[in-house]
């Protein structure tokens, strides 16, 4: 056993070795990962500490340009925070709310698919309706919805504190049908097969056929999804923040900022659309080249010679 | 098949029904629409007696049942904005959001079978990983940067092509009002067709070559290949054709969010289709065409979906939804 | 064939300067008018709008001043009568002949107005003297009269008159339905509108009986409503569109770098302000800690930053030029002030309190929220901001939801008591008063003062009423004053006057305007 376990890890090694493309992205998201999570010991400034924020120092370009100022290395926003602390933060929070918002959606929408297209017949329609009654009401909708009760739960002030776990639940909960849709359709295809007839004439019960024999058949699409389900993720909170309903403006996130940065588009102050743009496209770009390459190695049905 | 039409149909009531029952208790979250359709200095008992008139301060079961006695005649309530009926807004506003998710599928199609069977004939070669990478991109950058971006570009800077609007209209028979037959029409599609399809481009190009890698492993391939058939015949005919499924479901599901939701890319074209009506909906509180429009998009979906179900017979003749049992 | 060519020619030079002097002038705005029926809403939409298709009794100049327009001399009969006498020959857009049974027509349909009846409160009805003469008359000595006359533009009563083809009214006012005024509309204006896709494209043309003969060439106005800023300039500076109302102020360096176009700003009367609810937090009672809040913030800071200097830091609510302003009424922007006053107060050590604020409201509203949170942090004071669409927003503002809650005020009637009336009585749900007072704030005196100067007709003691409110809202502290926004319009070099066309109400006379 551990034997196997060394050759596969080796192998692994070896095959990510190889391959130039998926050792770089993992090496930009690790460090982004890494800069973003420790950016209370590592950012310059902290741009949730609104006392230490001046609105004198606003719109400071970075340092290499005229008028700028040697406390702000890639400049200042609008608000005469610093540039580059505030996107180490506001990073942290793009990651935390892709992840979590994957992760759930993945977790409903695999449940539901498998359970609708195994069963089938009315308990099938049943969860499709479902899942059509939820693409209906758009990320928009949950999230007008879903900050109306978390507002009459928590009051006004818990907002700031509780964003991000609550945008995870908006994004999360909106979006799972994706998902079931995808491993429903895939599980029609794949329950007529003769190895879950086999399992099944053993006498496997329905949940560990599901689980064990249908559902690693069903993940190349629903990999595929999910990396570039984390870009759409961090994606939607952008998308709500352009209509006033993301993270709260002394909170940014990544996506956020950049919604900032469509203001300032024809401004010239240029930095405070560019920066948080690049550093969201590089990190996007990592996740998914390094998932294009790990959905490959892991790829059951590939040979990896 | 007809029994399965009739349970379709069924499916698709329930389903508005759900809608608009939901949509009905979550209606007051999206604010007061009288606040919207008042001047701010009316007093409160004003607003109050007009909200009372529009019966917007009867229970919510009442307000419902009248909203499903009027929907069975085919009446969704009235727009408080546009002080008309909510379905004929919707209606003439359809026409422009299915030209865009036309031209937008168009280009996505066009392009994302080429680039996902070289990707995935070619894994290693550069021009192959240079697409995979750069559909990465029109992901990552949210897409009312990506369209305002364009429209600095080509309009503002270059001054190619229109930077908001429909252009020039022609008006088909049942009034549906189109842009593709006029040359201001075509030019004033291009800009939100591109904004629009690269948010959906790495998704379709992952998803075929993710495919398309998986079918060039098995057997009747190489057997195909074997044969000494014409490599690009065993590409299409062979390969692509069974990768079809999972790209049917992702682009069903696609198809109907993007009919829905092309929010962000109409509003910031000024694209007057439904997704922009829809936010300003929401921006108005006018809450008699967000549940009209809910209501339409439920029924949407469900015929997006019964669709896909049909093809994925046809493609798949493993799978036997329609007239089973 | 000789005559012919001839005929031709003379027709081709006939026709010349004609075709030369039409112009279209393609017009950008956030959001279009919501109807074609002027007493629909109370909205700047739709007073531009009615400027555009309607003519008022007077109007307004960029000076402040009354311009004759519908009506063309007017004097005082007694203090509660004032008489106009009427433009002759002025014809609708129907064909009918403007006379003063329209007048009356249009005071008694205001008054019916859920919008308008507030304002026209005070009127009774307007007596018709002949037909060109009409007596407004106001049921209490009322020192607004001529103010509350740019309100009144003349509707065809003849027109409106009737049932349409579904058996209504034509002249009733329905905010949510059809209505015949909602689709149809005849004015005295200088342009009708040709067609209209709502919330997508309108098309006015010139009325060619218009009355007043010294207008600017525009026959043709095209308006497209673009709701998103960055659109709206893109469309200006590609060429799209030839003027656009209102220019987001990160954007104004932008435009007066680029050539071609031009930038038109003007103070504005809208006050943007927050107020500290002395209901929800015992703390804001005391008028030091409300004084300590004022010393805090930064608002010339704001300012020059977030507003990029277009706009006016205030300390009091009534702009320059308006009866109440003080001149020595001066931003109190003072750090350590505010710190001495809250350890005087006893707080030094500050508390925590939650405030909310519009994020598509105001001009950056989220913005200067976002600024006067980490400006009362400085004091220890720890906000914790929500921001909303007005959509939400205005429930949760009328439900006092949080501690401190932003508001803008513009006076509909150009007058320092409507600030009063509305932000800083003791609300009082029977009169209606202190209706947006969700800071509490009650003074008797303020009150006594404010009502007082509604009857008062002479404007030496009516001033001197209003600024004393204006004194005592400074001196105890009852709002925290940000800022005046300024108004902004962009458009086309090819546009001649722009500059002269607008105005401090937001509704340029479109009439007036000379394209190159």
């Amino acid at each position: 056993m551990q034997g196997w376990r060394g050759f596969r890890k080796s192998y692994f090694v070896y095959s990510f070795l190889r391959d130039p493309m998926a050792m770089g992205s993992f090496l930009c998201l690790a460090i982004l990962v890494m800069v973003s999570f420790g950016a209370p010991l590592i950012a310059p400034h902290d741009p949730y500490d609104s006392s230490t924020i001046d609105i004198m120092d606003s719109e400071m370009p970075p340092l290499w340009l005229d008028q700028s100022d040697a406390r702000f290395l890639l400049g200042t926003d609008s608000q005469g925070r610093d540039m580059l602390s505030t996107m180490l933060y506001g990073m942290r929070v793009s990651i935390l709310i892709g992840l979590g918002a994957v992760a759930l959606q993945a977790f409903m929408g695999i449940f539901v698919g498998l359970v609708a297209g195994y069963r089938g017949g009315r308990f099938d329609a049943f969860l499709m309706r479902l899942a059509d009654v939820q693409l209906s009401f758009s990320t928009y909708m949950v999230a007008i919805f879903f900050g109306a009760l978390f507002q009459a739960a928590f009051g006004m002030g818990r907002y700031e504190q509780l964003a991000v776990p609550l945008l995870v639940i908006i994004i999360g909960f909106a979006e799972w049908p994706q998902y079931a849709r995808t491993v429903r359709a895939s599980v029609l295809a794949e329950k007529k097969k003769e190895y879950v007839e086999a399992a099944r004439v053993i006498g496997l019960s329905p949940g560990r056929i599901m689980w064990r024999h249908i559902l690693p058949n069903t993940l190349t699409p629903v990999l595929v999804i999910s990396t570039v389900q984390v870009a759409n993720a961090i994606m939607s909170e952008a998308a709500l923040s352009f209509i006033g309903l993301g993270m709260p403006v002394t909170r940014p996130s990544l996506g956020s900022l950049i919604k900032a940065g469509f203001d300032y588009i024809f401004s010239g102050s240029w930095w405070i659309t560019l920066f948080p743009g690049v550093a969201l496209v590089v990190l996007i770009l990592s996740i998914n080249l390094l998932g294009d390459w790990l959905r490959d190695f892991l790829n059951p049905k590939l040979y990896k010679a | 098949m007809f029994a399965f039409f009739i349970r379709r149909v069924t499916q698709a009531v329930f389903v508005m029904l759900v809608i608009s029952l939901i949509g009905f208790t979550i209606k007051q979250s999206v604010g007061d629409p009288l606040r919207e359709i008042t001047g701010i200095s009316v007093s409160a008992a004003e607003r109050d007696a007009l909200r009372e008139k529009l019966g917007l301060n009867d229970p919510f079961l009442l307000q419902w049942g009248r909203f499903l006695a009027r929907a069975l005649q085919g009446d969704l309530g009235n727009s408080f904005y546009f002080k008309r009926p909510a379905l004929q807004v919707i209606l003439g506003k359809a026409p422009a959001t299915l030209e865009l998710v036309f031209s937008t599928s168009l280009l996505v199609v066009l392009l994302s079978i080429p680039i996902g069977i070289y990707a995935a004939v070619r894994p290693r070669a550069w021009l192959a990983r240079f697409f995979m990478g750069v559909s990465i991109v029109g992901v990552s950058i949210p897409v009312f940067l990506t369209a305002i971006l364009l429209i600095y570009v080509f309009s503002v800077g270059l001054g190619w092509l229109p930077s908001f609007g429909r252009g020039e209209l022609v008006t088909l028979f049942g009034g549906w009002q189109s842009g593709y037959f006029t040359s201001d029409g075509l030019k004033h599609l291009i800009l939100p067709s591109i904004a629009l399809s690269s948010i959906m481009l790495p998704l379709f190009i992952r998803l075929i070559r993710a495919e398309m890698k998986e079918v060039l492993e098995t057997d009747y391939i190489k057997y195909a290949r074997a044969k000494g058939l014409k490599p690009g015949r065993v590409l299409l005919v062979h390969g692509f054709k069974n990768t079809l499924l999972p790209v049917i479901t992702v682009g069903g599901v696609q198809l109907g969010t993007l009919i829905a939701f092309t929010i962000l890319t109409e509003t910031v074209f000024q694209w007057q289709g439904m997704g922009a009506m829809f936010i300003e909906a929401v921006d108005r509180a006018d809450t008699s065409l967000i549940v009209a429009y809910l209501v339409f998009v439920g029924a949407l979906f469900v015929t997006v979906n019964t669709v896909v179900d049909l093809v994925y017979g046809l493609v798949n003749p493993m799978i036997r939804i329609a007239g089973r049992r | 064939m000789k005559r012919l060519l001839l005929v031709l020619l003379a027709a081709a030079l006939l026709a010349g300067p004609a075709l030369a002097g039409a112009k279209t002038l393609r017009l950008a705005i956030d959001a279009d008018p919501v109807s074609l029926d002027p007493h629909v809403q109370l909205s700047g939409g739709m007073l531009q709008y009615s400027h555009m298709v309607f003519d008022p009794l007077v109007r307004w100049t960029q000076a402040m001043d009354f311009e004759p327009r519908l009506a063309e001399r007017w004097e005082r009969l007694d203090p509660l009568t004032l008489r106009f006498f009427l433009r002759k020959g002025v014809k609708f857009h129907s064909g009918n002949p403007f006379t003063a049974k329209d007048v009356v027509w249009t005071l008694e349909r205001l008054k019916r107005s859920p919008d308008f009846k507030g304002l026209f409160e005070p009127f009774g009805p307007a007596v018709a003297v002949d037909d060109y003469t009409v007596d407004i008359i106001t049921t209490k000595p009322y020192g607004l009269t001529l103010n509350m006359c740019t309100y009144i533009f003349p509707m065809d009563s003849v027109f409106y008159s009737g049932t349409d083809e579904k058996g209504l009214p034509k002249d009733a006012i329905v905010k949510t339905e059809h209505s015949f005024a909602n689709e149809h509309a005849s004015g005295t204006g200088r342009y009708f509108v040709e067609s209209r896709e709502q919330g997508q494209k309108w098309v006015f043309k010139a009325f060619a009986d218009y009355w007043d003969k010294n207008t600017g060439n525009v026959d043709t106005i095209v308006l497209t409503p673009i709701s998103e800023d960055a659109t709206r300039l893109a469309a200006l500076l590609a060429g799209d569109v030839d003027f656009i109302m209102p220019v987001p102020p990160q954007d104004f360096d932008r435009i007066e770098k680029t050539k071609g176009v031009q930038l038109i700003t003007m103070p504005g009367s809208r006050i943007i302000t927050f107020q500290p609810n002395q209901k929800r937090r015992a703390e804001f009672k005391d008028a030091r800690v409300r004084q300590a809040m004022v010393y805090a913030v930064n608002n010339a800071g704001i300012v020059q930053k977030i507003m990029k200097e277009r706009a006016t830091a205030a300390a009091q609510n009534s702009p320059r030029g308006y009866v109440g302003f003080v001149e020595d009424l001066q931003p109190r922007f003072d750090l350590e002030r505010a710190k001495a006053l809250m350890k005087a107060a006893g707080y030094e050590k500050g508390f925590t309190v939650s405030m909310i604020a519009p994020n598509n409201r105001y001009v950056n509203d989220e913005k200067i929220a976002e600024a006067v949170v980490s400006m009362l942090s400085k004091i220890n004071i720890k906000v914790e901001l929500k921001t909303m669409p007005k959509a939400q927003f205005w429930d949760e503002f009328d439900a006092q939801v949080a501690d401190i809650q932003m508001i803008g005020w513009h006076a509909d009637t150009e007058d320092s008591a409507n600030y009063f009336e509305f932000l800083y009585m003791c609300p009082n749900k029977e009169t209606g008063y202190g209706q947006y007072n969700s800071g509490n704030y009650c003074n008797p005196r303020v009150d006594e003062l404010t009502l007082a100067s509604q009857s008062e007709t002479d404007p030496a003691k009516r001033a001197a009423m209003l600024q004393e409110v204006e004194r005592i809202l400074y001196d105890e502290a009852a709002f925290i004053p940000l800022h005046w926004q300024m108004l902004s319009w962009a458009g086309s070099d090819k546009l001649k006057n722009a500059r002269e066309i607008v105005n401090i109400m937001d509704f340029p006379y479109f009439g007036n305007l000379v394209m190159e």
